[in-house]
């Protein structure tokens, strides 16, 4: 199956001049903007957008009893059959963005239908952006892009099934290049081989096992030897939040501290996964693992975690931020910044990574558990630079019930009433506490706006 | 680019800890990472002032602690780099993860260790504990006898790790306190003459961070079956036989330096005194001097007494030493540390080691612990011990020497 084309909206581009509606308008045969079926909506001091987003499962034809619409398996598009609709309106309860709504003047629904764009090219509203905010693409394009990097890992790496670990290895090298000496300690991504096994490697640049404790010593010296020389290259770890937030700690904040150009990258899965799912500071509140067990005095971690990316930005790094696999445009763009900032700095990318052994989910569920930990505000995306300061990527209006992110894990599942009013106190007092740090929300700076171009 | 100002005259008087920083000036090394320890201090603070003025080129990282000092310094090497730094007793045992594994990996590093008595008692005085703790890790332990020593050893340090025969890390020994603050005259070899010694570094053809070369450093190895164990041997092994190299390589090496710049210091032992010599004392590091005294008067009063003193501590000069002691019939070994496993000093057990064909009777002595002086009136007493020995010829206690001073 290849991947649908779709109309994407950046509403940091945005300038809500409304060109796109009026081209819709015109081409539809529609009375004005009123009847576009694209509708930009203000939205506090952004905008919105309302209209059909094609969607994979989509809840209009779900619900729709004349099977009036249906989706084309080849364009993606949903279409709308007047033959068949029998007015009943139930399509326009459905859909939860305003994609499809009954036309006074049509005397019936309607809805985007692409324009037909195999002939048009790009549908008449995006072709009428001059803000670049509504853009014609695929929808894996961000997979595809990466992919025709050239991949550093050899195949066959050793994950756990499920993992998506390997995800953020193998797409973080690609964008890395060749240029680099990869340090990996002890955990799961030399576990899985990355630095090979009796004399062979796992990658196709430099790679190597730093004690699980000096990770940022090692790559200061390797990374000052090359400056001095005046040799290009980037200094990267691949870390596990164990080797990150607990004994590897001390050599992290020196380094930190001293402004060494490193490009560090902890995969965070909330324990000592490789070595069989023990604690490590990272471990959420009331988390099983197999150094806090469940029993009959003790239900888990009994302290909060180590918020690791909060101390990070204390030292001042040129860059930080945190990252989700759940949100993967984010996280490219992420790392894009880090990449940058590592060449003048210390850039710090802090990468939320479900593990599906340890956290007790079905191998399947991983996307799933990830994108559930940012829409719970469990896990909150956000960058810093010194001069920006932190930055909220995705602010939620109304996170989603702090329980459907709990529920998917098997790690929660002994927990009491207590304990999950716990979780979501100390939760509701990060949120504040970040979203203090963040200050109002404010349109996107002109410099994320030139790094996001 | 590194310069190294030409001092006129040659002769300079500084202490120990400044004699070290001298030779690093000289050896040109790219890359410095420090973290003070008492009585290393100063050694890292020449070394800082040295590359503030300009008179060493080299790159310096101030870490935030000893186990970041060496690995810093792996990581530089690994990338090429010609590397120095120093430490001892707690900073020693701090480091001792990194310290560990650079042996293995293979990495001809110096490293200065300013010896220190070890924790506890609480003690920042000097002693040979924090070294011998480290002796079966697999680094080549030189100790220095005096402060020219000191300078002429480090540099030459260098070429002995970084020959190919070699490649592993030395640690250049000298006594804190009695060589780290005593001050004296001190000749500077000259610049080029150093560099032309030492020649090109050459110190990651082996093993290597390098994009260019793409490798993984440091790989599993071992395990219960397959091809992992047998790596891990023959790795080992070839470890075992690089210290082994080096016993040659350290006689060549000190062999040419005295070719070039007219100073021959004895690379693996000293013998002193010791033709028809019928008793011996055994030292290591700066007691030497106290002792070589104690032997002239004793054969002023007509005691043939000589002395061994081990210079190369690790690998052991064994057959050297053996050689020497042949002849004697005692033998007096002095310790400033101890073995808590065999209730004497280390370097005795290896003197007994290295005797074991013989049957010359041998006793341990402690002495210097913590700080405390070894007079030659202490070596007097351990002549004395050591002809009752060869007259009765049956086991005698270790001889604890500062215990009741």
């Amino acid at each position: 199956m290849s991947a649908y084309a779709t109309i994407a909206f950046k509403p940091d581009r945005c300038n809500g001049c409304n060109e796109c509606m009026s081209a819709c308008a015109a081409v539809k045969g529609s009375a004005g903007q009123i009847d576009s079926r694209i509708q930009i909506v203000a939205a506090n001091d952004s905008f919105e957008l309302a209209m059909c987003r094609q969607c994979g499962d989509p809840k209009c034809v779900a619900v729709c009893p004349a099977a009036a619409l249906a989706k084309n398996e080849g364009s993606g598009v949903i279409s709308w059959d007047g033959g068949k609709c029998v007015n009943c309106l139930l399509c326009t309860v459905g859909c939860a963005y305003g994609g499809i709504v009954h036309n006074a003047a049509a005397g019936h629904v309607v809805k985007c239908d692409m324009c037909d764009a195999a002939v048009a090219g790009a549908p008449a509203c995006v072709k009428a952006c001059d803000q670049g905010a509504l853009q014609f693409i695929t929808s894996a394009r961000i997979y595809n892009e990466v992919g025709d990097l050239e991949d550093l890992f050899v195949p066959g790496l050793s994950g756990c099934q499920g993992c998506n670990t390997e995800l953020i290895m193998r797409h973080a090298l690609r964008r890395v290049g060749p240029e680099t000496v990869l340090a990996t300690p002890p955990g799961c991504i030399p576990g899985m081989g990355a630095v090979g096994y009796n004399g062979l490697t796992g990658t196709k640049v430099p790679v190597f096992h730093p004690l699980l404790t000096n990770t940022a010593s090692m790559l200061t010296g390797i990374k000052r030897h090359y400056k001095r020389q005046g040799r290009e290259m980037t200094a990267m770890a691949l870390a596990g939040d164990g080797g990150t937030s607990d004994v590897g700690f001390q050599s992290l904040s020196g380094a930190a501290e001293r402004g060494e150009e490193i490009l560090f990258i902890c995969v965070d899965n909330e324990g000592y996964m490789n070595t069989g799912m023990q604690r490590s500071s990272c471990t959420p509140y009331g988390a099983w693992t197999s150094t806090t067990p469940v029993g009959e005095r003790g239900q888990g971690k009994s302290q909060d975690a180590k918020n690791m990316p909060v101390l990070m930005m204390m030292h001042n790094c040129a860059y930080v931020a945190t990252a989700s696999t759940g949100f993967m445009e984010d996280l490219y763009a992420k790392l894009d910044h880090a990449i940058a900032a590592s060449k003048h700095g210390f850039a710090y990318l802090h990468i939320y990574s479900p593990c599906t052994t340890g956290w007790r989910f079905p191998s399947q569920d991983n996307i799933e558990v990830a994108r559930k930990a940012v829409e719970t505000n469990f896990v909150m995306l956000w960058e810093f630079t010194p001069e920006a300061g932190l930055t909220l990527s995705r602010p939620l209006d109304q996170a989603r019930p702090l329980t459907e992110y709990l529920k998917a894990q098997g790690k929660y599942r002994h927990l009491s009433a207590e304990q999950i009013v716990h979780i979501e106190a100390s939760l509701a007092k990060n949120v504040a506490f970040i979203e203090k740090l963040a200050g109002p929300r404010k349109p996107a700076t002109a410099q994320q706006a030139a790094v996001r171009a | 680019m590194n310069a190294v100002l030409q001092p006129k005259p040659n002769y300079i008087v500084c202490d120990g800890n400044e004699a070290a920083a001298w030779a690093v000036s000289l050896a040109q090394v790219d890359m410095v990472a420090v973290y003070p320890i008492t009585p290393q201090s100063s050694l890292v603070e020449y070394l800082a002032k040295f590359i503030a003025d300009g008179r060493l080129g080299a790159e310096i990282v101030d870490v935030e602690g000893e186990h970041s000092v060496l690995s810093v310094l792996q990581g530089a090497t690994l990338a090429g780099a010609r590397t120095y730094t120093a430490s001892c007793g707690p900073g020693l045992a701090f480091m001792f993860e990194p310290y560990m594994r650079t042996p293995g990996m293979r990495l001809p590093m110096v490293m200065t260790i300013v010896t220190r008595d070890t924790l506890t008692p609480q003690s920042v005085w000097g002693g040979h504990q924090d070294a011998m703790s480290v002796r079966e890790v697999g680094w080549i332990q030189i100790y220095c006898e005096n402060l020219q020593e000191i300078l002429d050893t480090t540099i030459m340090a260098y070429r002995i790790a970084e020959h190919h025969d070699v490649m592993l890390p030395v640690n250049v020994c000298h006594d804190g306190n009695y060589l780290s603050f005593a001050t004296g005259r001190v000749e500077l070899p000259d610049a080029a003459e150093v560099a032309a010694f030492l020649g090109q570094r050459d110190v990651n053809w082996h093993v290597a961070l390098d994009p260019d070369r793409p490798m993984a450093v440091d790989p599993l190895t071992g395990g219960a079956g397959g091809p992992g164990p047998a790596l891990f041997v023959r790795y080992r092994k070839g470890q075992c036989q690089g210290m082994q190299n080096s016993l040659a390589v350290i006689e060549e090496v000190h062999a040419d330096w005295a070719r070039r710049f007219g100073r021959h210091h004895a690379p693996l032992v000293e013998a002193y005194r010791m033709d028809d010599a019928e008793l011996a004392l055994v030292t290591l590091g700066s007691m030497t001097g106290a002792a070589k005294d104690a032997v002239d008067e004793a054969r002023a009063r007509g005691q043939k007494v000589g002395l061994a003193k081990v210079k190369t501590y690790r690998p052991f000069p064994a057959k050297k030493l053996a050689e020497i002691l042949a002849p004697v019939k005692a033998v007096a070994v002095v310790d400033r540390s101890v073995s808590f496993g065999w209730n004497c000093g280390p370097l005795y057990q290896d003197t007994l080691a290295a005797l074991q064909a013989s049957n010359i009777p041998a006793m341990s002595c402690i002495g210097g612990l913590a700080g405390a002086d070894i007079t030659i009136t202490h070596f007097a007493r351990v002549i004395e011990a050591c002809a009752e020995l060869a007259e009765k010829r049956s086991p005698v206690d270790t001889l604890w020497l500062n215990e009741h001073d």
